[in-house]
């Protein structure tokens, strides 16, 4: 099977400023694959390319081995925006046949499944009601509905856990995994590392426009890890201080007391520092070669200032203003 | 072309189903069975009235009086002589709705032409028949005074009758000038209003996709101009069905005319007698052109307006310039009624953002060459064509814009690059 979704040196400018800055990636067949980066890294840029809803000023995108964006396959394409929105006045049936239709599928069979939906997701009773007459949550659904109706074989989420309560988070997550399990490809993007370090089988990191790294989750794990020990002292630390302190064994640290996250200096070896420590008359609980999180990875990535921000979910610099 | 079918579908069926549809459908009907019930009370006050004549003249002019009136057939008259309280007893059965009315005449009617008249109902066509009566009287007996031979008088007096004929591409067709101007007039009021409130729709239908965003996975599966053309038709078919049912409900209650005269205790043969507006069928094919060609030709361009605001208080003002253009029609309705073929209704017929209005009340008011009205369909489509591809640019652009309305520059550059 090709891969669904190939971005080739894709470049998006807004008058002025550049959102995506030559940005390549490719999200094979069958897995789950991450988007992640700080907010106004330039991610729902991205993906809007990817749905045809912005045209790119440079490059190319091609899905499922065709050249162009999302429009052609929107039967095959499940798409869900950062922005979500449904008709307020419209029935909940009438909105989940229309909005399937306009992707394609036949009124017959959008209604069909739109049922079978509403029915899962314990909305059945609501199908008649208008949208604006649904709590959030239910709207939630309703529009998570609208994305999966007609089983597409690519699922693009911008952003999906915002804003969502953690029934529908869940809902949202079974979905993913169990897409995967069936063989369909799911592209996300988020700026929250706990939802991709769960999920990701791939991912990519972007910001301010550009790639910063790529690949599998372990990949990426190992290309940045390996460099870190976790020290947890039981009562005695002996002169652990000192030997922390020297720059040509420990390049950063993270000092909690009675534990400390090292990050070992260019050429330092894990084994030296656990003799020193040993030596000095240090009881340890725990000695640990560990692979940093992808929190941690990212925030070495993209700075601190911009992790910050990128955590707090302040910033809003995409969006509106550069569209 | 499926998806635009969805799109048509989905903007007839989300409009029909509001209550406002309903309620200027059934506006429609209503207001033409208040003209029907209008037009037979009408004609029911044309009906003969018992007047009283209190005759004080010296010359006796009453018994004449009383003649005339009576051969008019819209009065039966009775003579009553002047004396005291005559004329409280008079009131009196007024009051008590036994007479409609009496008219008191001295002298003066001969010589300064003065009568008085008092009634419970003072009617334009009553008036005007008494008016009529007594100045032929007053004329014979005037001309009588100064010596003229009655005879030679009665001879005199001929009614003209004006035999009405409207001059309408190359033929001469019974038709009455005031028929041709109301029809004209009507039918531009209702063009205009059509366009407004149908374009307006398209226009809040577009900012409402904008607003709750629903915009962006519709583009992600239809191409913009798309779904403005599917929005477009589907409030363009929409309109139409409610001129279906004004036409159909119209054409109902007008065959319903003799029932609704007999529950209304009016004669149901002088309801026969009403004349009809005749449309033919050649004016009801170019107001059905000119009211598409109108409605495409705005509706993009109110498409256009609500895909470059963000909230209904710009969208208000935005849709200012487009509502001017509508209005300078509007505004010069009755100019173009008036005279159809000055070289100013000639011009506005040939600007394509005034010819829907104006082209539809030149052919129904008065002749207008068929090589200009195909010219000026012509133009109109030209016109539709260019608007539109200016509209779908700007729509295109705009519907993915959040924040402050562009300016006229920015606007400019949308539609270059778009």
């Amino acid at each position: 099977m090709p891969e669904p979704v190939v971005v080739d040196r894709v470049t998006k400018r807004f008058s002025g400023h550049t959102a995506v800055d030559g940005l390549s990636l490719t999200v094979p067949s069958g897995l789950i694959y991450g988007l992640l980066g700080p907010n106004g890294a330039g991610k729902t840029t991205t993906l809007r390319m990817i749905m045809d809803i912005y045209e790119p000023d440079g490059g190319s995108i091609r899905l499922f081995d065709q050249v162009g964006g999302g429009r052609i396959h929107s039967a095959r394409i499940g798409y869900l925006p950062e922005e979500r929105g449904l008709y307020p006045r419209m029935r909940v049936l009438d909105v989940l046949v229309f909005l399937a239709e306009a992707k394609g599928v036949s009124r017959r069979a959008a209604r069909v499944k739109a049922l079978e939906w509403l029915e899962r997701l314990g909305l059945a009773d609501w199908r008649l009601r208008k949208v604006s007459d649904l709590s959030k949550g239910m709207q939630q659904k309703v529009q998570f509905i609208s994305t999966v109706l007609h089983d597409p074989d690519l699922v693009i989420l911008d952003e999906p856990f915002s804003g969502l309560d953690p029934v529908n988070s869940q809902v949202l997550r079974d979905t993913v995994v169990d897409y995967r399990r069936r063989g369909k490809t799911v592209l996300f993007s988020t700026h929250i590392m706990e939802h991709a370090e769960k999920l990701c089988d791939r991912l990519c990191i972007i910001a301010r426009g550009k790639k910063l790294i790529d690949g599998t989750l372990a990949e990426v794990k190992h290309t940045h890890g390996g460099k870190h020990v976790i020290v947890a002292f039981d009562g005695s630390q002996g002169n652990a201080r000192q030997i922390f302190a020297d720059r040509q064994l420990v390049a950063k640290l993270q000092d909690f007391g009675q534990q400390a996250e090292l990050e070992l200096a260019p050429g330092a070896d894990a084994q030296a520092i656990l003799k020193a420590l040993v030596n000095s008359g240090a009881r340890l609980a725990r000695f640990e070669l560990a692979s940093p999180s992808l929190h941690k990875i990212f925030v070495d990535l993209v700075g601190p200032e911009a992790a910050t921000a990128a955590a707090s979910g302040a910033g809003g610099a995409n969006g509106g203003a550069n569209a | 072309m499926h998806k635009v079918w969805a799109v048509v579908r989905r903007e007839f069926v989300e409009r029909v189903r509001t209550r406002w549809f309903w309620v200027s459908a059934i506006l429609g009907p209503v207001l033409f069975a208040g003209i029907i019930v209008f037009q037979i009370v009408q004609s029911m006050g044309g009906a003969v009235r018992n007047v009283a004549v209190v005759d004080s003249t010296t010359d006796k002019l009453g018994p004449q009086v009383v003649d005339a009136l009576d051969a008019s057939g819209s009065f039966r008259a009775t003579l009553a002589p002047a004396g005291p309280g005559v004329i409280d007893s008079l009131s009196n059965l007024v009051e008590s709705k036994q007479l409609n009315g009496f008219l008191i005449i001295t002298d003066d009617l001969v010589q300064t032409g003065r009568a008085e008249y008092q009634a419970s109902n003072l009617g334009m066509q009553t008036i005007e028949s008494l008016q009529r009566t007594l100045g032929k009287l007053v004329v014979k007996a005037r001309l009588e005074q100064r010596g003229v031979n009655p005879g030679v008088v009665d001879w005199a007096q001929i009614r003209i009758a004006l035999d009405q004929k409207k001059i309408s591409h190359g033929k001469a067709v019974s038709d009455s000038a005031t028929q041709s101007f109301f029809m004209a007039y009507f039918m531009a009021i209702l063009l205009f209003m059509a366009i407004l409130l149908y374009g307006v729709n398209v226009m809040s239908s577009v900012l409402e996709e904008k607003t709750t965003r629903i915009i962006e996975v519709l583009v992600s599966s239809i191409r913009p101009f798309q779904l403005m053309l599917g929005k477009i038709l589907g409030a363009g078919s929409v309109s139409f069905f409610q001129f279906v049912i004004w036409g159909v409900s119209a054409r109902v209650l007008l065959s319903l005319r003799g029932p609704i005269a007999r529950a209304l205790g009016a004669d149901p043969a002088s309801v026969q007698t009403m004349v009809l507006p005749h449309i033919p069928a050649a004016t009801l094919a170019v107001f059905i052109a000119f009211f598409l060609g109108g409605f495409l030709l705005y509706s993009a361009m109110f498409a256009a307006v609500g895909a470059m605001s963000s909230n209904e208080q710009e969208a208000r003002q935005a849709q200012q310039p487009v509502t001017y253009l509508l209005m300078v029609s509007y505004l010069s309705i009755l100019g173009l009624t008036n005279d159809p073929s000055s070289t100013f209704a000639r011009t506005l017929s040939l600007v394509p953002f005034t010819t829907p209005i104006a082209t539809p009340v030149r052919w129904t008011a008065g002749s207008m060459p068929t090589w200009e009205l195909v010219l000026s369909l012509v133009i109109l489509a030209i016109g539709i064509v260019a608007v539109t591809w200016i509209a779908a640019r700007i729509y295109r652009v705009g519907i993915l814009m959040t924040g402050k309305r562009p300016t006229m520059k920015e606007l400019v550059r949308w539609v270059r690059t778009a």
